[in-house]
């Protein structure tokens, strides 16, 4: 069973809350979350926790670390987060695998600390920018639904993030995990990261979702196309938030593909 | 009590099925709605109304802040005080405001104060909002997870830039400048009045009372609405030890008035329709960049069960908006006894009144701010008399005013 901890991180002693799951004895997977951070120990971790030793941090500004967010200015800092929680763990590389806002993570840490990163999945990306793809904007949406977007169905935000918690919590929860996304992403998510990709040389895969309202598949293929050697594939049946919309498929996919290196 | 005359400048030319062709009146409003010849002419009929409301009486002649907005034409408010310090001569200019927050660096906002606190005689409020989402966030590009920081470091830089004689250095998060040293300085020492133009959040109101600046509560919501707000305004500020002043306390309030009741009815009917129908016409999505409210300030809306109202107002009738006070209307008769229900409310020494509304045409908006200048003002002029005003500008004496040359005839 999976169980979330507070650690303090070294060096430095920033706190990272962090949810752990699966044999420590396991390769290790670091998973990224998406805007919505990880409402809960959900299916695609509980599946990925059957072959990996899952390491799944809240990032700063996220959930419980919403008062962390001052301390982050850029990718760098965030960087150094998620390397340090790594080194605390004794943990010295990792599956890396990262969704939405996550995959950017996943791709400036992949570009920056090369050695901690054993295979690179990168889901519905976000961090560079195309004109001819804005997508949506998913900082511009109703203020009674602000994350309906990011689902294949608007009624699944209910049914996959919102349900079986507190409503005032989950809702303010939601909002201050926009907030995290905006100061990474605002107004527009080109983070600079298209200059730090041609450093990869982990084995990568991309994939897109194929309901995916703010990713286009076509980001995919300019995502794919500036990481050396990347594969990508799309997801049946799922909207951004891939990790609550197709847990089985996601946690397929980075087994195939982190475990044998099969591209699905 | 003082008054203050205040446009929002509205373009007045929004086709009749604007709510069904435009998602929103701001942001990302239809351009091709915009007739920059006609724009020369509303421009000037606007300035002309705030020059002849000067003439009236009014203690104050306000202008403000939007960007991208069809029904608030001045990206620049320092702009338009500009020409109207040139042409007015006693009268407060309340600049309500300038969003602090947007400006890289901020000492160009305290040099352009500095300037019209000067080119006036040393009549200026400076108003520091954090400003609309819907400017900050959506037309500025301002991240709303940084905004309330980066505003913070910004009315420190500016309040010291005012007042400290030394050049200095300022190394902050948003800010990096090695020489700061204004030139010019304000004439009001130690710097003109601030007031802090306000939504109802909880943080602004202990800024407010921290630092003794006035809190102005701009929405379009009306009296009634407002009064719970208010309250919670003074009830912060009795909790922190502020003694009770009414004039810390401004309020933004549509006012109409006719010779009567039916005739104001009639009169101004179709363009309060066009306010609440057209200019309130924002899409949600604006409204709010994640980060732009507090945690506070979500959880205490939660709380109170989510502001309801504005997205209301267009389906009501003239009755309705008068009853639940969105607008203050009728005859001198009329709009005196709701003055002193509102000032009795709210307790606010300073009302901006807005009263030009929406598409009103000159001539309408001329005879109601006459009216109510002539035959409402003085009967409710004497409210609060008894605390003194903090919060209005300290001009230089009429011996030191200097005179603009008249205006040349021929072609200059």
């Amino acid at each position: 069973m999976a169980e979330l901890k507070t650690l303090d991180l070294r060096p430095g002693g920033q706190t990272a809350h962090v949810w752990q799951g699966g044999n420590a004895d396991s390769p290790a997977l670091l998973f990224l979350h998406p805007i919505t951070g990880i409402p809960r120990w959900g299916d695609a971790l509980e599946s990925l926790a059957n072959d990996f030793h899952v390491i799944a941090p809240y990032q700063p500004g996220w959930g419980p670390a919403k008062d962390d967010l001052p301390g982050v200015r850029d990718a760098l800092d965030l960087v150094l987060f998620n390397v340090d929680l790594l080194n605390t763990l004794g943990v010295g590389s990792a599956h890396v695998v990262g969704v939405s806002i996550g995959a950017w993570i996943g791709a400036e840490i992949a570009a920056i600390r090369p050695d901690a990163v054993q295979s690179l999945t990168l889901i519905n990306p976000l961090g560079l920018w195309s004109e001819n793809h804005p997508g949506e904007d998913p900082f511009a949406q109703h203020p009674g639904f602000p994350t309906a977007v990011l689902f294949s169905d608007p009624d699944k935000r209910n049914e996959l993030l919102m349900a079986e918690r507190d409503p005032m919590d989950a809702y303010v929860t939601e909002l201050l995990d926009l907030r995290a996304s905006a100061k990474f992403l605002w107004p527009i998510p080109d983070t600079g990261v298209g200059r730090r990709l041609v450093r990869i040389d982990t084995r990568t895969l991309i994939a897109t979702s194929e309901h995916d309202n703010l990713v286009a598949s076509e980001m995919g293929d300019i995502w794919r196309a500036a990481i050396p050697g990347a594969q990508s594939v799309e997801i049946a049946d799922s909207g951004h938030i891939a990790d609550l919309e197709a847990p089985e498929a996601l946690a397929e996919l980075v087994r195939s593909f982190a475990l044998e290196g099969v591209t699905a | 009590m003082k008054f203050h005359w205040f446009n929002l400048m509205p373009w007045p030319h929004l086709p009749e099925d604007f709510r069904e062709t435009n998602r929103s009146v701001w942001v990302d409003v239809d351009s091709r709605l915009y007739d920059p010849v006609e724009g020369h002419r509303v421009y000037n009929e606007y300035l002309d109304q705030l020059e002849y409301a000067a003439t009236l009486g009014f203690d104050g002649i306000g202008v403000n802040e939007h960007h991208q907005n069809a029904y608030g034409m001045m990206p620049s408010p320092q702009i338009m005080a500009a020409t109207l310090s040139r042409r007015t001569k006693d009268v407060t200019l309340l600049l309500l405001g300038q969003s602090i927050a947007l400006y890289n660096p901020p000492t160009r906002v305290a040099e352009e104060m500095a300037m019209l606190d000067v080119m006036s005689g040393g009549r200026l409020v400076a108003g520091f909002p954090v400003g609309t989402s819907m400017d900050d966030n959506f037309c500025f590009g301002s991240n709303p997870a940084t905004l309330r920081d980066k505003y913070q470091e910004n009315h420190d830089l500016i309040l010291r830039a005012w007042q400290d004689p030394e050049v200095f250095s300022w190394n902050g998060e948003y800010n990096k400048i090695r020489y700061v040293n204004l030139w010019p300085r304000p004439i009001q020492k130690p710097h003109p009045p601030i007031w802090i133009p306000g939504g109802g959040s909880v943080e602004t109101w202990d800024f407010c009372g921290k630092m003794g600046y006035n809190y102005s509560y701009l929405s379009f919501n009306g009296y009634v609405r407002g009064e719970a707000l208010m309250q919670g305004f003074w009830n912060r500020l009795g909790e922190m030890g502020v003694e009770f002043n009414p004039f810390q306390g401004a309020f933004a309030q549509q006012v109409v008035v006719a010779e009567t009741d039916d005739q104001a009815e009639q009169m101004y009917t179709e363009h309060l329709q066009y306010f609440f129908d057209k200019c309130l016409h924002v899409y949600p999505g604006f409204a709010d960049a994640p980060g732009y409210r507090t945690e506070n300030t979500i959880r205490a809306g939660l709380r109170a069960g989510g502001a309801q109202g504005l997205g209301i107002a267009h389906t009501l009738e003239w009755k309705d908006w008068v009853r639940e006070g969105y607008i203050v209307a009728g005859s001198p008769d009329s709009v005196t006894e709701q003055i002193e229900a509102l000032a009795t409310k709210l307790q606010v020494g300073h009302l901006v009144t807005l009263l030009h509304c929406g598409d009103m045409p000159d001539d309408k908006a001329r005879a109601s701010t006459k009216l109510f200048a002539e035959q409402v003002m003085p009967r409710v002029k004497h409210l609060w008399e008894d605390y003194e005003d903090h919060w209005s500008p300290k001009p230089i004496g009429s011996e030191q005013v200097a005179t603009p040359a008249p205006v040349l005839t021929g072609s200059n």
